[in-house]
């Protein structure tokens, strides 16, 4: 199993996104959110990113998460939706789950039948190796290469995050 | 809107711009485009009323899923290409979905449904910056992609959208609405001679965004959005009328007139090419924006349009002092014998 673990991290990744974009109310789409952050810090950690993973957890998750949580328990309504209270919150939800799940058989079943895409059986999300870069660990050289060859996108992604807050802001703003 | 607020924002709208323009690496052009379509909503949205609510949302929503078909599109082309830099598209399947992607973004047909109803919603202003300075990012990438672009779908897309463009503008009366069927149009155009030479793309879009701003612009001035309203300028400012005659001709193509350059050196490029059916095709479709154009200009200039004032012309309160309208007005509709300077612009 532990071969595959990515695999199956993989399709819980994926249902816990069907389960928040079937758009119950923002309460339960920060739970799913908290699942999908976790599972994809499992993810990210089997490729050997173990730097990346708890930075997930602890700013994702402990930081903009909490904020998330607080300000829609502020703004949330007496009986939030749920999965099951709407058909169409549940219709969508199960139409993603069946989507996976034919992906998924899809995957597994047929051995070098591509579509539009080859899936080679399993064998993309298997382990074998970790990539050998020697005695330095590659993510924690990615993020120092961030701050040196890559200022450019420090400074662009900066500059996006400062005038998505100003855009949210005017946007919600009214007259 | 707080004039800081609003400078950084329309500063961010060119800084995505030209971030999408200049880079070599895939992912960065991705965020330019983001980084574009965050900060052009609140300029969509410069009132606050439930029409430009819903245009912005409708922008935000066709642009945001051709962005995530563009990054599929460059995720497919880093899993078979292993490399992120621009050049051609190396896989058909990315190819065809890149094409698709900046389809929506630039609203040729099928993707063009949201290009009026955005259009409509929102202000002058804002629609002038929509229709001319958005098209500038989605064009360049498809300038630099070119070589690898799938003939049959791009010329399919830009044979209907001259379609959709003459045929959809034919019963507006709304100049916003006007405005957006030949902006779908002349997309069309653009985007037909793009396999065959890139360069006349760029002239095309050269003298589109010219003839654009220059109409958006006599619209601000005479402050009409209805064809209505815009009759009337020959009471309020005869030399308006005169100017929206000509610009409208340009954008109609007719010689003498700027207008006819790219539709002439896109034609013979494409007979050149051996195709002879499709730009036959392509000037008849024409004939019908020139139909509406003809329709626009015979209300307004042609004739002198019944109103209420007894007198020849309105008394004049205030000019609105439009910026560059002058020089605008002579490139468009003056440079025709400018076209051997084509040369340079290889």
């Amino acid at each position: 199993m532990m071969t595959y673990i990515v695999f199956i991290l993989s399709v819980i990744f994926v249902v816990s996104f069907v389960g928040f974009s079937s758009k119950p109310s923002p309460i339960y789409g920060g739970l799913v959110l908290i699942v999908s952050g976790g599972v994809g810090c499992g993810i990210i950690m089997n490729f050997g990113g173990s730097f990346l993973g708890l930075m997930v957890f602890l700013i994702y998750l402990g930081g903009m998460l909490v904020v998330f949580g607080y300000t829609t328990a502020m703004a949330t309504e007496q009986y939030p939706e749920v999965w099951v209270s709407n058909t169409t919150v549940m219709g969508v939800f199960l139409l993603g789950l069946l989507m996976e799940v034919m992906l998924v058989l899809y995957v597994l079943k047929s051995e070098e039948v591509g579509v539009a895409f080859k899936f080679s059986g399993v064998g993309d999300w298997a382990i074998y190796d970790t990539g050998d870069s020697g005695v330095f660990s590659e993510e924690i050289m990615g993020v120092a290469a961030l701050y040196s060859y890559g200022a450019w996108v420090v400074i662009v992604t900066g500059w996006s995050l400062l005038v998505g807050v100003l855009v949210v802001l005017e946007v919600t703003r009214g007259d | 809107m707080n004039p800081l607020i609003f400078t950084t924002i329309l500063m961010t709208v060119l800084l995505g711009t030209m971030i999408v323009m200049m880079s070599s690496h895939w992912l960065m052009i991705w965020i330019g485009f983001e980084m574009n379509l965050l900060a052009i909503i609140p300029i969509l949205m410069k009132k606050y009323n439930p029409r430009t609510m819903e245009a912005s949302t409708k922008y935000f929503l066709t642009q945001a899923t051709a962005s995530m078909l563009l990054m599929m599109a460059i995720i497919i082309n880093l899993m078979h290409s292993g490399q992120w830099t621009i050049t051609k598209v190396f896989n058909p399947t990315a190819s065809i979905i890149m094409t698709s992607a900046l389809a929506m973004k630039l609203g040729l047909t099928p993707f063009h449904f949201w290009v009026p109803e955005v259009t409509q919603g929102i202000s002058l202003t804002s629609g002038l910056i929509l229709l001319t300075w958005q098209k500038l990012a989605p064009m360049s990438i498809l300038y630099q992609i070119s070589p690898s672009i799938n003939l049959n779908i791009l010329l399919t897309m830009a044979v209907l959208s001259i379609l959709v463009g003459g045929w959809g503008g034919l019963n507006q009366t709304q100049l916003r609405k006007i405005m957006a069927y030949s902006s779908i149009a002349h997309m069309g155009w653009m985007t037909a001679v793009l396999v065959y030479n890139p360069t006349l793309t760029m002239l095309n879009m050269l003298i589109y965004i010219m003839m654009t701003l220059t109409m958006f612009m006599l619209f601000i001035h005479s402050s009409s959005t209805t064809m209505l309203s815009l009759s009337h300028t020959w009471n309020k400012t005869p030399l308006t009328t005169t100017l929206i005659l000509i610009t409208l001709l340009s954008m109609g193509g007719l010689p003498p007139l700027s207008g006819f350059m790219p539709k002439w050196m896109i034609i013979q490029e494409l007979t050149k090419n051996s195709s002879i059916i499709l730009p036959t095709l392509m000037a008849i479709m024409a004939l019908l924006n020139l139909y509406f154009y003809m329709r626009l200009t015979y209300s307004t200039s042609l004739t002198m349009f019944p109103s209420t004032n007894n007198m020849k012309m309105k008394w004049q309160f205030e000019t609105k002092r439009i910026t560059l309208l002058p020089p605008l007005i002579v490139m468009s509709s003056l440079l025709l014998p400018l076209t051997p300077m084509l040369s340079i612009l290889d």
